[in-house]
C-alpha cells in the first residue's frame, strides 16, 4: 500500500471527514428547496429588476444560475470545511501519538508530509466535486437547464452563457474552485505542522482568510497596495470562468498566484516537518 | 562476545540550556534483552527518540547494525521496530486495520502475518474490534504486536509495562522473554523498575539525570559490593541489638522490618548468625528498588 493510499484510507475512515459533505448536502438542499418554494419572487430577485426594462423569456432560474449563485458560499463556509480536515492532517496524529509510529518507520519524513499534502488536496477536490455535482444535480431536478444569466449588481453588463456551454463553464469554474480552496487547505495544513493540536490550525487558517478578505476589501491606499500579496485576492478565480468571453490572461495570472501560494505554504510545511523534533 | 547491534557514541541532547542526555555510550549486543533503566525524567525516552530518529541529537551519533542511522535510515528502520512512550493507535480503526496500515509502512504485510502477530499477543479474537474499545493493557499488547509484525531484528520498547496492573505486567514480561527466546530478537527495554529489568534482561545500562552511571551484566551490577536487605525477625528488639553489635552491618532503618546494608556476599553469614542467636527469621530479602540501587551505585560501591 502506498503512503498516499494509507493517508487516503485514514482520511476517509474518519467521521470528521464527512462533516463537510454533510454540511454541503444540507446547505445546498435547503437553499434549493427555499428557492423552489418561492420561485417567482426569487426569479425577480435573481433578475435584479432587469425584467422592468427587458423582455425575459424562458427560465431565469435554472440549474446553472442557481449553481453560480450557491458557489458564492465558497467564500463563506467551504473554507471552514476544508480547514476542518486540512488543519487536522498532521496535528491530530501528533496529538494522538500515531505520528511517532509513522516516523519510526522506513519512509522518510519528506515522503510522509508529501503524501499527507496530496491526501489533503484530494479531500479538497472531492469536497468541491461533491458540491458541484450536488448543486447541478438538485438544480436540474428542481429547475431544469437553460442559459446561465449572470446579473451583477453594480456592474453595467449582463453575462449570458448559452445552455450548450453553461455546463462546461460550470465544470471549469468548479475546477478553478478546487485550486482556490486548496490554498485554504494548504494554509491550514501548514499550521497543522506547527502545533500539536487540531483546533489551532483550523481556527488560525479561517482567521487568516477572514482578515485577508477584510484587508483586501478596505478602500484605503495602503490596504489596496496589499491586495496583490493576499491569496484571497485570487480566490474568486472561478467567477472569471463564468464571464463571456473568458479573460484568459487574468485567469492564468490568478491560477499562477494560487499555485504559488500553495507551493509556498507547502514548502514551509515541508521545511518545518522534516526538521521537527517530535516530542509529543 | 556477541556482535554489537546498537551503539551510541557520545550521544547528547540539549533542550535550551538543559542537557536531557549527555555523552551517552551504549552497547547493545545481538540476541540479548538489554535493560535501559532510570527513574522518570532520566532521559530514557529522549534517548530512544534519538535512536529512532524522532529527535535530532545535539551531538554524538547512533549506530545500528554497524551503520550510522542518519545516513542509512531507511535500511536500518526496516529492520527495527518499537514503541515510544506509549502505544497510540488510530482509535477509529480495528486492531487488524491498524496493523495493516502501520505494517505497510515497512513492507507489504499479509493477512496471515497480521493474525500471527495478534495471536502471539493474545488479541486474535479481537482483531476486528476498534482500538477505542481496548483497555490500556490490550493497547500495550497491540503495540508489541505491531513491533514484531514485520519480524524486526531489533525491538525497542519504551516502558512497555507502564500503567499496567500486575497481571498485565507479567504478561508483557512473558511476551518479551518469548520474543527473545523463540525469535532471537534483540530487545532494548527501557524501564524505571529495577525488578522488571532484573526479571528479563541479561545486560543493562543505568541512566540518571541524562548521564550513564552503570552498564554491564545485570547479575554483576546487582551483586557487586554492598547491598540493602530487609529482615523480618522475632523478637525484633533482640535482633536489632545483635545487628548493631556486628561491625560489618549498618542498620539503616527500622520499622515493620529492619533495613540493613551489608556486603551482599555476607548475607548468608548474617542470616546464620541471627538464627544461631535464637532469632526467628520470617524474611531476609534483598531490596531491589531503583532508589536503593541508585543509592548503592552513586556511593561508588559498583564499578561501571
Amino acid at each position: 500500500m502506498s503512503l498516499f493510499a494509507v493517508e487516503i484510507e485514514k482520511t476517509y475512515r474518519r467521521w470528521r471527514t464527512y462533516i463537510g459533505f454533510a454540511v454541503i448536502l444540507a446547505a445546498v438542499l435547503l437553499l434549493e428547496v427555499i428557492i423552489k418554494l418561492d420561485e417567482p419572487q426569487m426569479a425577480h430577485a435573481f433578475s435584479g429588476g432587469l425584467n422592468a426594462d427587458f423582455l425575459i423569456s424562458g427560465h431565469i432560474l435554472n440549474a446553472w444560475v442557481i449553481t453560480a449563485f450557491i458557489m458564492n458560499s465558497l467564500y463563506i463556509h467551504v473554507p471552514f470545511l476544508v480547514a476542518l480536515v486540512a488543519g487536522d492532517m498532521v496535528s491530530s496524529e501528533a496529538t494522538s501519538g500515531t505520528l511517532r509510529f509513522m516516523l519510526i518507520r522506513p519512509p522518510s519524513r519528506a515522503k510522509i508530509i508529501t503524501a499527507k499534502f496530496l491526501a489533503m488536496i484530494f479531500y479538497t477536490a472531492s469536497l468541491i466535486a461533491f458540491f458541484g455535482i450536488l448543486c447541478v444535480g438538485i438544480g436540474l431536478v428542481f429547475f431544469g437547464g437553460g442559459d446561465l444569466v449572470k446579473f451583477q449588481p453594480g456592474l453595467p453588463h449582463i453575462v449570458v452563457l448559452p445552455a450548450h456551454i453553461a455546463a462546461s463553464r460550470t465544470g471549469m469554474a468548479f475546477l478553478a474552485a478546487i485550486l482556490s480552496m486548496s490554498v485554504v487547505g494548504s494554509l491550514a495544513f501548514l499550521f497543522s505542522t506547527l502545533v500539536d493540536n487540531s483546533i489551532g490550525p483550523i481556527i488560525g487558517s479561517i482567521a487568516v482568510v477572514i482578515i485577508s478578505f477584510i484587508l483586501g476589501n478596505l478602500p484605503f491606499e495602503f490596504t489596496e497596495s496589499l491586495r496583490p500579496y493576499l491569496f484571497t485576492t485570487y480566490m474568486g478565480i472561478w467567477q472569471l470562468l463564468l464571464d463571456n468571453p473568458i479573460e484568459w490572461p487574468i485567469v492564468g495570472k490568478y491560477a499562477l498566484a494560487l499555485i504559488g501560494f500553495d507551493a509556498v505554504f507547502f514548502g514551509i510545511a515541508y521545511y518545518v516537518f522534516v526538521r521537527k523534533d517530535i516530542k509529543s | 562476545m556477541s556482535e554489537t547491534i546498537l551503539m551510541t557514541e557520545g550521544l547528547s541532547k540539549r533542550f535550551g540550556s538543559r542537557w536531557a542526555v549527555k555523552d551517552l555510550n551504549l552497547d547493545v549486543r545481538a540476541g540479548e534483552i538489554f535493560g535501559f533503566l532510570g527513574p522518570n525524567g532520566a532521559g530514557k525516552s529522549t534517548t530512544i527518540r534519538m535512536i529512532l530518529t524522532l529527535l535530532l541529537p545535539t551531538s554524538g551519533n547512533v549506530k545500528i547494525f554497524g551503520k550510522e542511522v542518519r545516513g542509512h535510515r531507511v535500511e536500518i528502520l526496516s529492520r527495527v521496530c518499537g514503541i515510544v512512550e506509549k502505544p497510540d493507535f488510530y482509535l477509529f480503526l480495528s486492531a487488524h486495520k491498524n496493523l495493516e496500515l502501520l505494517g505497510s509502512l515497512s513492507r507489504k504485510v499479509t493477512r496471515d502475518e497480521i493474525y500471527e502477530a495478534l495471536e502471539i499477543v493474545g488479541l486474535k479474537a479481537r482483531a476486528g474490534d476498534k482500538v477505542k474499545t481496548f483497555s490500556h493493557g490490550m493497547k500495550q499488547r497491540l503495540g508489541i504486536a505491531q513491533a514484531i509484525l514485520t519480524r524486526p531484528d531489533l525491538v525497542i520498547l519504551d516502558e512497555p509495562t507502564s500503567g499496567l496492573d500486575p497481571q498485565g505486567m507479567k504478561e508483557v514480561r512473558e511476551l518479551v522473554l518469548k520474543l527473545s527466546r523463540e525469535h532471537g530478537t534483540t530487545i532494548f527495554l527501557s524501564s524505571h523498575l529495577l525488578t522488571e529489568v532484573e526479571a528479563v534482561a541479561q545486560r543493562m545500562a543505568v541512566l540518571n539525570h541524562g548521564e550513564l552511571i552503570a552498564q554491564g551484566a545485570v547479575s554483576e551490577l546487582l551483586s557487586n559490593g554492598s547491598s540493602y536487605f530487609t529482615i523480618s525477625a522475632t523478637p525484633m528488639d533482640k535482633a536489632l541489638a545483635i545487628l548493631r553489635r556486628v561491625s560489618w552491618v549498618e542498620v539503616v532503618a527500622e520499622g515493620n522490618g529492619i533495613d540493613v546494608r551489608i556486603d551482599s556476599r555476607r548475607a548468608a553469614e548474617l542470616n546464620r548468625l541471627l538464627v544461631t542467636s535464637g532469632i526467628d527469621i520470617s524474611a531476609f530479602a534483598a531490596k531491589r528498588t531503583l532508589e536503593d540501587y541508585f543509592l548503592k551505585i552513586t556511593e561508588g560501591a559498583s564499578e561501571v
